[in-house]
């Protein structure tokens, strides 16, 4: 089944993950989930100050809550086909604000083999509500060697 | 003695020590941050993972989990979003107001698991300067109580000015 699972699914293959609806309730309980209460998430009139030449406008939820987003959708498709999510590199490209709805998907771009294992080397992105990229990375999902 | 039960004790202000944080001037790469064992609780890893829309039943359902090949439950890989905050003092550099985060990248090794003792080995790696902007490069690797490697991961981070 696993091995299966590796040898079927064809680079350019899609994955998508789940909307995600960003509101101050979410970032506020990203805050607590993570312990991240860097006021740059909490407070409007802080963020009312430029941080180098840019001014955000008010607050803006977490980058990491991006890369959350990303390993939650790449465990889930993982699990199932008895792999491993190994690695996730990303970067920030837009600041995400309250009233943004979110979505991580994925492409496979290449499969490899390594000694022991096979692996599937995924592009990820996560998209606003405008199809704009808000962040883009990598990802290395890890497959059993064929038995 | 580790922590634990951080959510009533924990400082959510990060102005009040913010006087006693490294700024980018004083920040020496290769120079070991401070850090302190943390016990990772089931109530955390579900306060985290509701807080990113998990509902996977790795997470959440313990005799799913046990049936599944992790033996039990588990953490989702990106606990250690979690993990920096709970595993280092409030003067730490990373809580700074104003620290921006510009990416990461990270590798996972085996899960954390409810009821693991955490420790963090972490530094500043590197420093430059962009477009005027300062950033510090950090290196983190989390430990469990076994010495074994749960993930280990690298960021940069544009300074506050």
């Amino acid at each position: 089944m696993t091995a299966k699972s590796y040898e079927t699914i064809d680079v350019g293959a899609r994955i998508d993950g789940p909307s995600f609806a960003v509101s101050r309730e979410s970032i506020r309980l990203f805050c607590d989930g993570s312990l991240d209460y860097n006021p740059l998430h909490l407070d409007d009139d802080y963020m009312k100050n430029s941080f180098g030449k840019t001014n955000f406008g008010g607050i803006i939820m977490h980058g990491m809550n991006n890369f959350g987003l990303i390993t939650r959708m790449l465990t889930d498709w993982a699990e199932p086909l008895g792999a491993t999510h190994r690695r996730l590199e990303t970067r920030w490209l837009k600041p995400v604000r309250p009233g943004d709805t979110i979505r991580p998907s994925g492409t496979i771009k290449h499969k490899t083999k390594s000694t022991k294992a096979r692996w599937m080397l995924i592009d990820v992105v996560v998209s606003n509500q405008d199809g704009m990229a808000v962040a883009v990375g990598e990802a290395l999902v890890e497959f059993p060697a064929a038995a | 003695m580790a922590q634990a039960d951080l959510g009533a004790d924990f400082e959510t202000d990060f102005w009040k020590d913010a006087a006693s944080r490294k700024i980018w001037d004083d920040i020496v790469p290769g120079e070991p941050r401070k850090t302190l064992p943390y016990v990772l609780t089931l109530e955390a890893i579900q306060l985290y993972c509701r807080s990113v829309g998990e509902t996977n039943p790795l997470y959440f359902d313990e005799a799913y989990a046990k049936t599944s090949r992790w033996g039990g439950l588990i953490a989702p890989p990106s606990i250690h979003i979690l993990l920096m905050f709970a595993c280092t003092p409030t003067d730490d550099w990373m809580r700074s107001p104003g620290t921006i985060n510009a990416g990461q990248s990270w590798s996972y090794n085996i899960p954390a698991r409810p009821g693991d003792t955490i420790r963090l080995e972490a530094r500043a790696l590197d420093k430059f300067i962009r477009k005027d902007r300062l950033f510090v490069v950090h290196d983190n690797v989390f430990f469990n109580q076994n010495n074994q490697v749960i993930c280990s991961g690298r960021g940069q981070t544009i300074r506050p000015m």
